[in-house]
Formats: C-alpha cells, structure tokens, sequence
C-alpha cells in the first residue's frame, strides 16, 4: 500500500477546512416569518438580483443598471412593496465574462434566494444565461443585451420561457437608422461601416444593408472595417473607411470606444467630408458626456446621428419627467438607457407579480405575456410570442439645448411606429 | 511495496483523506443546491489546475495558453451533445480534441523554456481564441453555442440522470478522484522523476541522455489532456460555451489556484482550487472591487509564500514531518537573461 | 486604391507605431536589464493617462507641464515598484515575475476605478496642436504629426544616450552580464531601479499623450499589454532597435490591413508572434 505522503494529508486538511467555508455560503434564507400571513404572497421581502457590468472599460452601464435597480427598489419600498411585501436587491459583477454570469445567476438563485432577476450588458453573457434559467425555474428580465438571437432563437424558436427583454434590441440601431436616411437623406448614397468586430456590429450592417436597400435600390456599400473588442485608436479605420469616400457612416462601437472613435474621426476631418455619421448608441449618457466639447464646439456639424434603447429627452410624458427628476436627485446624473430599462423591468415585475398574485414563475410569466406598461421610455407592450418588449425611442441629431448640461439626441427627432421597424416572428435568420 | 507499522503520520493522513473523502460527499445533502454547483466548478477547475501543475510545478514551463485546450474540450464536447446525446461520448471526444491540439501546439511550444515558452503559448492560445471568435458557422462566434443537453449517463447496467445537480456532482468527483490517482501514478513513476529532474537542472538531465524535448512534450499533452477533460463538464453544465474559455486571461486561473494552493504539493492545486473560489466567491459579496482584493493576494503570495497555502500548513505542524524535496520555488536563475534566446 | 490613400494610410499607421514604440520600448528595456517581463507595463501606461487626464483635463494645468508630472509621478511609482516588488525576485524563476505582474494588472485596474471611476471623457486637444494639415487632398491631424516627431525623438535620444553615454555603456555592461559589471564595482541595483523607472516613465509618456485623443479606461491596460507583448517578441526581446522596428510594422501593417483586407484577423499577428518565436528567437531584427 502506498503511503499518504505529509503534503496529500495536509492537502486533505485544507480540503476539510475550506469544506467549512463553503458551508458558510449554504443558503441564508430565513424560514417564513409568522407575520407573513398579512402578506399575500407569503414573503416579507421579494429579492431582485441584478447583474452587470462593473470592472473593466465598460463600468459605467453596470453602476447605471444598480442606480435604475435602486430607485425602483426605494420608490416601491416607500410606496408599501409589492403586494406588501418588501423589495429587496443584490446587484453582481458580470465581467462581461459567459461563466461569470452563469455563476453569478446561480449564485443570486439558488444561494441569495433571488426570486427575479434583470440586468446585464453583454449579448454573450445573456445567451449563456438563458438555458439555464429553466432548470432555475425563474424569470431573467434582459435589460441591455442586444443580440437579436435572445428573443428570436431563444424564445421564439427554443421556447425558452423565463427570459424577457425590456430593451430594443440591434432593431434600433439597425433598421432604425435606414428609415433615417431614407426621410432624411434623400441624395445619400454610398455608405460605409465602422463596425464593432463581434456578432454585434456584424449583424447591425447586416440588416442596416438588407433595409437600406430595400428602400433605395440604387444605395451603395463602399467600405467596411471592422474593430476588435478593446480597440484602443480608431484611426486607421477611419481612415481606411474615407478613403472610399462615402456619404453616410454607420458605426458601432460602444461607450468609450465610441468617445474616441468619434474624437478621432474629429481630427481626421472627416465631418467635412460626409453627410452624415450615424452613431448606433450615441445617445448613451455616458457617450453624450464624453463628447461634450466637439458638441459644443460644432465639431460634428451636426452631422452626427444617433439613438439609444432610452433617451432621458423623450417622451415628454408626466412620467419620464418624473423619472428623470427622481433620478437626478438620488444620483447627480442623468439617466441611461440601462438604467431606465433596469428601473422599468423592476415595475414590470411588480406589475406582472400584482396581476398573478402569486410569486409562481409560470404564473408570472402568463402575466408578462401581453403586459403593458406605461415607463418613462412610454408604453411598453410584452410581445407573448419572443417576450420582446416593444416600445419607441427616437433618434435623431446630438446637439446642445439649453435645458440640458450635456448634449441630447434632440435635433431632427425620427419618431417610428415600433411596428415599423420591430422584426416579427416567423424570424429569419439574419445573413452575413 | 513493503508493509510498513503504521506511524503516526500514517494514520494522520488516512483519517484526512477520509475526511476529505466525507466532505466531498456531504456537500449535496448538507449545503443544498448553490455550494453543490459551486463545488462542481470548484472540482472541475481542480481538476484543471492539477493537470496545469504537471507542467508548471514538475517540469517548471509556465503556459499562458492552456485555456485553449480547455476551450477545446468545450466546444468538442458542445458539439457532440447538440448531434448526440452520449455524455460519455461527448466528454471523449472534448479530451481526444484536447489531446490533439496538446499535441500540435506542444509540438511547436516545448522547443522553449522560461518567458519563451509562456509567449509561445500564449501566442498560440490566442490564436485558437481567434479562430473560436471567427468561425460562427461552427462555433457560434462570440454569442457561442447554446441549447446544449445534459444526457443521462448510461453505463449499460445503470442509468444515471445527471439533471440531477448533487448526480452531475458526483460524477464530477469520481472522474476528479480518478484524475488524482492517474496524476498520483504519473508524478511517482519514472517519467514523473525525470519532469523534475528535467525542471531542476535541465542541462544535467539531458547529459543523463534523457530526451528532454520528448519529456516535455508528454507533460505538456498530458497537462492539455486534463484542460480538456474539465473544459468538457462545462459544455453539459453551463449548456453554452463562449470563447472566453480560450482567452489568455482565463488560462491565468489555473495559474493562480496553483499558485494559491502550492505548486510544491501533488494535491496544491487541489486544495488551491478551493481556495480560489471560494476567496472569489466571499469577496465579491463584500465589494465590487474584488480585482484589487484578488491581486494584492497573488502579490503576497509571490513574495513571501511561493509554497503556497499548503506550504504555509506544513510550516505551522512543524518540522517534525519535515521532508526534504528539490523546491522549483526556490530555484535561482542562475541562465542570465538573453541565453534562451541565443541558443 | 489610388497611391494617396496608400501613403495616407501609412501615415496613419505610423502614428499608432508611435504609442505601441513607446509602451514596448519599456517593456523590451526592463527585459533587456532587468531580464523581467512586466505584465503590468500597459498598466503604467494606464496610469499616465489618467495622472494625465486628471492634471491637464480637470485641473487645466499646461499639457506639457501635465505631461512631465505625470511621466514623473509615474517613474517614481516604477522605482518603488521595483525596490519593493521585483528586487526580491530577480533570483526567481521567470514564471513567478509574471505571475508577480498579473497580480498587479489587476490591483492597478480596480485602483483607477477606485480613484477615477469609470466615465470617458476626453479633454480638448492643446491649443498648438490643434487643426490639420491637408495631405494628399485629405487632411491630416497636427497633433498626430506631434506624436510622430515625438516618438521618432525619444528613439534617437535612447539610442544616442545607449551608444554614446557613460549611462548607456552601464546600462548595456548591465544588460549583457550583470554578475560581471557588479563585480567590477558597478552598482547593479541602482542601475536596475533607474532603468526600471524609466521604463515606466516611457509607457506613462504614451499615456500622457494619447489622453487627448483616445478614451483611457480600467480595461486599457490589459487591452495594450498584449500588443506590446508580440511586438516586443518579433523585435527580439529586449531588443530596442527590435522594439522600435517591430512597432512601425505592427503599426503600420495593421493600418493596410484595416484599409486592404477588411476581415484581417487579430490571428496574422498572433501567426507572426509564434512564427518569430519558433523560427527566429532572437527577433526579426536581432544580431
């Protein structure tokens, strides 16, 4: 027999005592408290984990979606709960990373107790999340993640139930920005992409090519380069891309990429030259500040185009300016789209959770289904066939209003029905 | 071997192994459905770094690509469960796949040592990171495969279902136990002496007439065998797989379990992929910032306990069971910078 | 593609060498010395920038003036850095330095965030350099042509200070046999923390510089690390003249392959880094 050497049993020992510290990550839920029966789903608190993006070059959305996660939570709370019962949050870093989020959803689930979960920025993360959330048995309301494949595979076509989308997805940036220089741009006629290197920017050329077509047969697509993840200096590719000088360009990269991208393009001269620049999510807070300085040193020439999933501008509902105010006031900023979407998906959950009175996820998720909502984005209706969230956001030109300390999407405004511009099921897989 | 009377180091070890042994399987029952996921990662990450420290603390090459063959393992075994719903199948193939790639990339690697070798696999690493990223008619892209099933596990008399989370557990822990032992015969055969002879002095071994290329390269497929067997639990677990397995910055978590636990010790990276985890898991609950958290500990770590946790236990039982090994940790560099290069 | 669009491209290309020569001319510097393989060096970068940002953006100190304290500031923290850090482990294997400088990748990248938080702002681009200069019908940013100048400067006075100095004959007794120049009465470690802050003083150079025209954020060390990496591996490590070279072909390759071949993969370079490394060690440019 083989001896156990000092090192394995010492090994072992260790293994014991961390056996011991997991223990201590076993779940903390307390047994139902005795008063509970004045609550009529039976829970003193109704636990929402949330999940974004906290570390790393893109921090900002994850600290927007926690300020979207808190408000809510505070203003339901001040209001007596839902039902009765308290709202109670955690909010998780997801690192961008696919098994971060995994983890991360398991841990809120099966460990904190979450009953609901919203949140995350990344389209990989989220697909990796939602085939678990059946064994789960909980609903994921998707709050920033844009891949089309979430609602149109996943949902529609996988049947996955338990995931929903508050936000618009690569519609928006896409299709949107087609009907834009369609109305708007009539002589436009060579464009051009900078795009994101991921499934993201792929599929938004993909569709904006496929619309833009459609619309204007004779349109050309002159260029494309394409940036990696974590590109640093866009200047080769902007230079690449005017050297086929085209009239429209449509870009891609997101949040502080897009802060330089755009600088860089400044210094390039390239506003000179185009008609117009279409910035898929430049109405990002986070963006808007950054760009600041060229906005209102008419560096764009108003030539710069942009929208986002929620600009804190429109509508001009009782609503939105409630929210924006509210907002301010906690947080001494303004609001971002991932917050806003965090901050409405939190009131759907109330809303669907009031209307099945019962925390049942398969209840809750009859209640989704067809849910309409009135949010500071304006109405959101549920659709019951890809839990795709439907609803408007404008796009329009960034300029510098007085109302405002940072630049708006406010000039020339685009107002389009969602049904115009919305993908509808039976989905056809988008080619590129 | 001959039977040796029981000392007491004897039977302090076998009560801890039982012990260990105990723990592993009261996990399910006592802790409930989260810490039995957790310590699924936690076995398969084991399981990783225990092939990795073959490589790292045996044969003394660091490799800043071995995501890609866990990676491997993954996409192999995603693969296989979307055509074909065997789990023993799909982890097979995820290993043979891993093997294979071991195989060529060490091929190349092993013709280096030191900050060669680890820019060598890192540049390869990255390289199957990009074709992963690249190539979505096969691997999804960076949205990656999805809708992958977790299949029962038929061994002809017996059929286990591994929907069951405390089942896919277990089954985790009987391969993590059989990786052990394998690894055990490895590292105290003659092979596993020359790795250390090679890593200690490799000028001495090769004047031995040891074919120290050939060596390395079957460390090196081994350690990529072991990336690919638990990179194949996280396609039936997760159901998705991402090209982030593949990044350089994943390969990194093997390195720091290993380091965390004890690359001196066979079981270090065991206990160190414990420990990782479960430092992880306790820090992000306190703050956001747990990066710094986790980076201050590896710097510790480096600078005054290259042992390891197990290293610094051993200190406190004291020197009574001191054993006298060859330590990589406490080798000097006595090549001058630039050598590798010139050869 | 007409030949002005070749040569513009090309111009661009050689102001992105630019900041990848001066991240890897400290990171080849520190290998070459120190023979230490510093994960953390785009960190040091990161650094710059945001000392920069902070002095020049927020405080509206004079760009140059924000320049020089921050290089300072962060040459300082590259000496304390090695006195504290990396003395300790130049008797070590390889293996634990870069473990070592992973570690700190992730303190620096949680401490920015700490201190600065995560937002992207970009300050204007100094009053001297602003504006374009038309080039072959396009027109061509002032301030990239500073960086260039910039660049090419710091490497004739590197290399004139390396060739021709009693400070270079040290540095290169040192870099060649550091056993040997000790025992002739050379202070090795004194050399070693000199040329290790000066290292870092050169990646907070490129920092400081690309603070007005590229966003700096908790990710951005990490993001350049890697590149300095292969173009420290294909210029021969620790190798400067390798690291300069290496840098114009990244540089400007990546610039045609953005304009010539749109799907041009992250992949050729990688190809090339592993190529070097199998066929040439010494790096395409070595001796």
């Amino acid at each position: 027999m083989r001896r156990f050497s000092r090192r394995e049993f010492l090994g072992g020992a260790v293994v014991v005592g961390a056996t011991g510290v997991l223990a201590a990550c076993a779940p903390t839920q307390a047994p139902t408290q005795p008063g509970a029966q004045a609550k009529p789903l039976g829970v003193d608190t109704i636990k929402i984990g949330a999940m974004g993006a906290l570390s790393g070059a893109h921090a900002d959305y994850g600290r927007q979606i926690n300020m979207g996660l808190e408000l809510a939570k505070e203003e339901i709370n001040a209001n007596g709960g839902i039902l009765g019962s308290m709202v109670e949050t955690r909010m998780l870093d997801e690192e961008l990373k696919p098994d971060v989020g995994v983890r991360n959803t398991r841990q809120l689930v099966q460990d904190w107790g979450a009953h609901f979960l919203v949140g995350v920025d990344s389209s990989g993360v989220a697909m990796a999340i939602g085939p678990i959330l059946p064994e789960l048995d909980r609903v994921f309301i998707f709050t920033h993640a844009a891949t089309h494949r979430l609602t149109e595979e996943l949902v529609y076509d996988k049947k996955i139930k338990h995931i929903f989308r508050i936000s618009v997805p690569v519609y928006q940036d896409a299709i949107v920005a087609a009907y834009v220089f369609r109305d708007k741009l009539p002589q436009a006629r060579r464009f051009a992409t900078i795009g994101a290197d991921y499934e993201y920017g792929r599929a938004v050329w993909a569709l904006f090519r496929e619309y833009m077509k459609r619309f204007r047969p004779e349109a050309e697509f002159v260029a494309e380069a394409w940036a990696p993840f974590l590109t640093t200096d866009f200047s080769s590719h902007i230079a690449a891309v005017m050297a086929a000088n085209p009239d429209v360009i449509v870009s891609t990269p997101w949040a502080g990429e897009a802060v330089t991208l755009l600088r860089q393009a400044v210094q390039l001269g390239v506003f000179d030259k185009i008609q117009a620049w279409w910035q898929a999510m430049g109405g990002s807070v986070d963006v808007l500040e950054g760009i600041k300085g060229e906005v209102q040193a008419n560096a764009f020439k108003g030539k710069l185009w942009a929208t986002a999933r929620y600009i804190h501008n429109y509508p001009d509902t009782p609503e939105n300016r409630a929210f924006v105010e509210k907002f301010q006031k906690r947080w001494a900023r303004f609001p971002n789209y991932s917050a806003e979407t965090t901050y409405s998906a939190v009131y759907a959950i109330k809303a669907a959770v009031e209307k099945a009175r019962s925390l049942d996820t398969s209840k809750v998720i009859a209640a989704l289904e067809g849910l309409s909502l009135k949010t500071p984005a304006g109405d959101r209706y549920i659709r019951p066939e890809d839990h795709q969230a439907v609803y408007s956001v404008p796009a329009g030109r960034v300029v510098m209003d007085p109302k405002y300390p940072i630049p708006i999407v406010g000039a020339d405004l685009v107002i389009l029905k969602p049904e115009d511009y919305y993908r509808k099921p039976p989905f056809e897989p988008i080619k590129f | 071997m001959a039977v040796k009377k029981p000392t007491l180091r004897n039977r302090l070890g076998l009560i801890l192994g039982l012990g260990a042994a105990l723990a592993i399987l009261l996990v399910p029952p006592l802790l409930g459905r989260y810490p039995t996921y957790l310590a699924t990662t936690i076995l398969m990450l084991a399981i990783f770094s225990l092939g990795f420290n073959l490589l790292f603390g045996y044969t003394g090459l660091l490799s800043f690509g071995h995501a890609a063959f866990y990676a491997l393992g993954a996409y192999v075994c995603a693969k296989v469960l979307l055509a074909y719903p065997s789990i023993i199948l799909g982890l097979l193939a995820g290993v043979v796949a891993a093997g294979v790639g071991a195989l060529i990339i060490g091929f190349l690697s092993v013709r280096h040592t030191r900050i060669y070798f680890s820019m060598l696999t890192l540049a390869f690493g990255m390289m199957v990171h990009s074709i992963i990223w690249k190539w979505r008619e096969v691997t999804g892209g960076d949205d990656g495969l999805v809708g992958i099933i977790r299949p029962n596990l038929d061994l002809g008399f017996l059929e286990i279902n591994l929907n069951r989370p405390e089942n896919f557990y277990y089954f985790t822990a009987v391969i993590l136990l059989a990786s052990i032992f394998l690894m055990q015969r490895i590292v105290n055969s003659p092979f596993g002496l020359v790795l250390q002879a090679i890593r200690d002095s490799e000028t001495r071994a090769a004047f031995c007439g040891i074919p120290v290329r050939r060596y390395r390269l079957a460390a090196f497929v081994i350690s990529g065998l072991y990336a690919g067997l638990a990179g194949s639990f996280v396609a039936p677990l997760e159901r998705a797989v991402t090209p982030v397995y593949a990044h350089w910055t994943f390969s990194a978590e093997p390195v720091l379990a290993t380091l965390l636990g004890g690359i001196n010790s066979f079981l270090g990276p065991v206990v160190g992929a414990f420990l990782f985890r479960l430092l992880k898991e306790v820090v992000v609950r306190y703050t956001e910032y747990w990066q710094l958290a986790l980076g201050i500990i590896v710097v510790i770590l480096v600078l005054g306990f290259r042992g390891g946790v197990v290293s610094v236990v051993a200190g406190w039982v004291g020197p009574w069971l001191r054993r006298d090994e060859p330590r990589f940790t406490q080798k000097i560099a006595a090549e001058p910078a630039g050598q590798e290069a010139a050869r | 593609m007409t030949v002005e669009n070749l040569i513009f491209q090309g111009l661009v290309g050689l102001s992105l060498a630019m900041y990848l020569w001066l991240v890897s001319a400290g990171l080849t510097l520190a290998f070459g010395v120190l023979g230490v393989i510093n994960f953390a060096h785009g960190s040091l970068y990161m650094v710059g920038a945001y000392l920069a940002y902070t002095l020049y953006g927020r405080l509206g100190l004079d760009f140059g003036v924000a320049v020089i304290l921050s290089v300072l500031t962060v040459g300082l923290l590259g000496a304390v850095m090695e006195r504290l850090l990396f003395r300790p482990m130049y008797r070590l294997d390889t293996a634990f330095q870069l473990i070592l400088t992973f570690g700190l990748v992730l303190i620096f990248s949680d401490l920015v965030k700490l201190i600065w938080g995560g937002l992207f702002v970009i300050p204007p681009v100094p009053a001297i350099f602003q504006g374009a200069v038309p080039v072959l019908g396009r027109s061509f940013p002032v301030y990239n042509i500073f960086v260039i100048v910039a660049g090419i400067v710091v490497a004739a006075v590197m290399g004139l200070v390396l060739e021709r100095t009693w400070w270079g004959k040290t540095v290169r007794a040192a870099a060649a046999d550091r056993e040997m120049a000790a025992s002739l009465g050379l202070n090795i470690y004194r050399v070693f923390v000199l040329v290790f802050a000066f290292a870092a003083m050169l990646a907070a150079l490129g920092g400081a510089f690309s603070i007005p025209v590229r966003v700096v954020d908790p990710g951005t060390g990490t993001a350049l690390i890697v590149q300095a990496f292969i173009i420290t591996v294909i210029g021969g490590l620790g190798n400067l003249r390798g690291a300069f070279v290496g840098s114009l072909l990244v540089g400007v390759l990546s610039a045609y392959g953005t304009l010539l071949f749109p799907v041009f993969e992250l992949f050729i370079i990688y190809l090339l880094m592993a190529a070097v490394l199998l066929i040439k060690p010494e790096g395409l440019f070595g001796r």
